[in-house]
């Protein structure tokens, strides 16, 4: 392992008091990503009984945003009445492992964000571009032999300060990020939803560090090129 | 990586890396040099801090998809009572 490696991943030993932390981190992904595991759920039946209030206020309070932000993500709203339950079920299961690292709100929307991925990967299926995993020979061919883009980005008219109500863009950015597959999307999710660290990252996948920047960088290089493609051909 | 200028690969790759983590200090002089004479790479690196903040952004998007206010306690009634059905299902 290079000393850059090292310098990202935590070093094996000298770790056990970051090893706790990066566990209860490791329960709250478990918690807030799809990898629920619906049949080991006993330990969690007495935080259950003791949350369904503190659930409900959440509702009051954030029922409304995360119902808002779901329906104008998958355009329907029975859809979008699901995902937010189903978002407000994941938090009161994984109630105990929020440790205010983000706001309360930002961690429902988060889980809320999860569930509509995972909800436009299981319909749309294929739609936009297939085998968008994005590879080693894809990067490359992203580039002529001296290192020069081949395919050189396009010009983007979207005001970032705007971002979120340019429906189309949001809409394709969503379509593209159910593209993404396997560990690639897992990684980049955790990085850009949930807001994990690249050390957290590593040492919760158990990959190097180095390797966690190359997965991060293939994914953001075919979302990219996902939006380009079904975007911006936009004649306006 | 030895050579003292990077090309646009290396440019995508590290411009990516630094959203991830501080990037050694030469790197990062290289890389600003590097988007000053290339403006694909500039664009590059904008088009990935825009993607990040499109991901992030936790912002009530779109006025006319809002739902009318008068539908709320409804919906959050039905939510608490789907929360309510499912624990109910649990301790079963």
């Amino acid at each position: 392992m290079s000393e850059e490696e090292m310098s990202a991943c935590v070093k094996p030993g000298a770790a056990e008091s970051v090893a706790k932390d990066i566990k209860e981190r490791s329960d709250l992904k478990k918690s807030n990503t799809r990898r629920h595991n619906d049949n080991k759920e006993n330990s969690h039946t007495k935080t259950i009984e003791l949350g369904g209030d503190e659930a409900e206020s959440w509702v009051d309070r954030y029922g409304e945003i995360l119902y808002r932000f779901a329906l104008v993500r998958v355009k329907d709203s029975v859809i979008a009445e699901d995902l937010v339950q189903e978002t407000f079920f994941a938090a009161l299961r994984g109630r105990e492992n929020f440790q205010g690292r983000s706001s309360l709100k930002s961690w429902l929307v988060a889980i809320l964000k999860h569930k509509i991925v995972d909800h436009i990967r299981k319909s749309v299926k294929e739609k936009v571009i297939e085998n968008f995993d994005f590879q080693a020979d894809q990067v490359e061919a992203s580039f002529d032999d001296r290192g020069t883009w081949k395919f050189r980005p396009q010009n983007w008219a979207v005001n970032p300060a705007k971002l979120y109500q340019q429906k189309e863009f949001m809409d394709i950015l969503y379509r593209c990020l159910a593209q993404l597959r396997g560990r690639q999307a897992e990684i980049f999710m955790l990085r850009e939803i949930d807001g994990f660290s690249t050390e957290e990252i590593c040492k919760e996948l158990n990959i190097t560090a180095t390797n966690s920047w190359v997965m991060l960088y293939r994914a953001r290089m075919g979302l990219r090129r996902c939006l380009e493609e079904n975007w911006i051909d936009d004649p306006n | 990586m030895g050579h003292w200028m990077f090309n646009c690969n290396e440019v995508s790759q590290k411009v990516s890396e630094s959203m991830d983590r501080v990037l050694p200090f030469h790197q990062h002089i290289m890389i600003r040099f590097h988007l000053l004479m290339c403006k694909y790479c500039a664009r590059f690196r904008d088009q990935l801090l825009l993607i990040r903040k499109a991901i992030r952004t936790e912002e009530d998007p779109d006025e006319d998809l809002r739902p009318s206010e008068s539908s709320f306690p409804e919906l959050r009634e039905r939510i608490k009572q789907a929360l309510r059905d499912q624990l109910k299902k649990k301790s079963d």
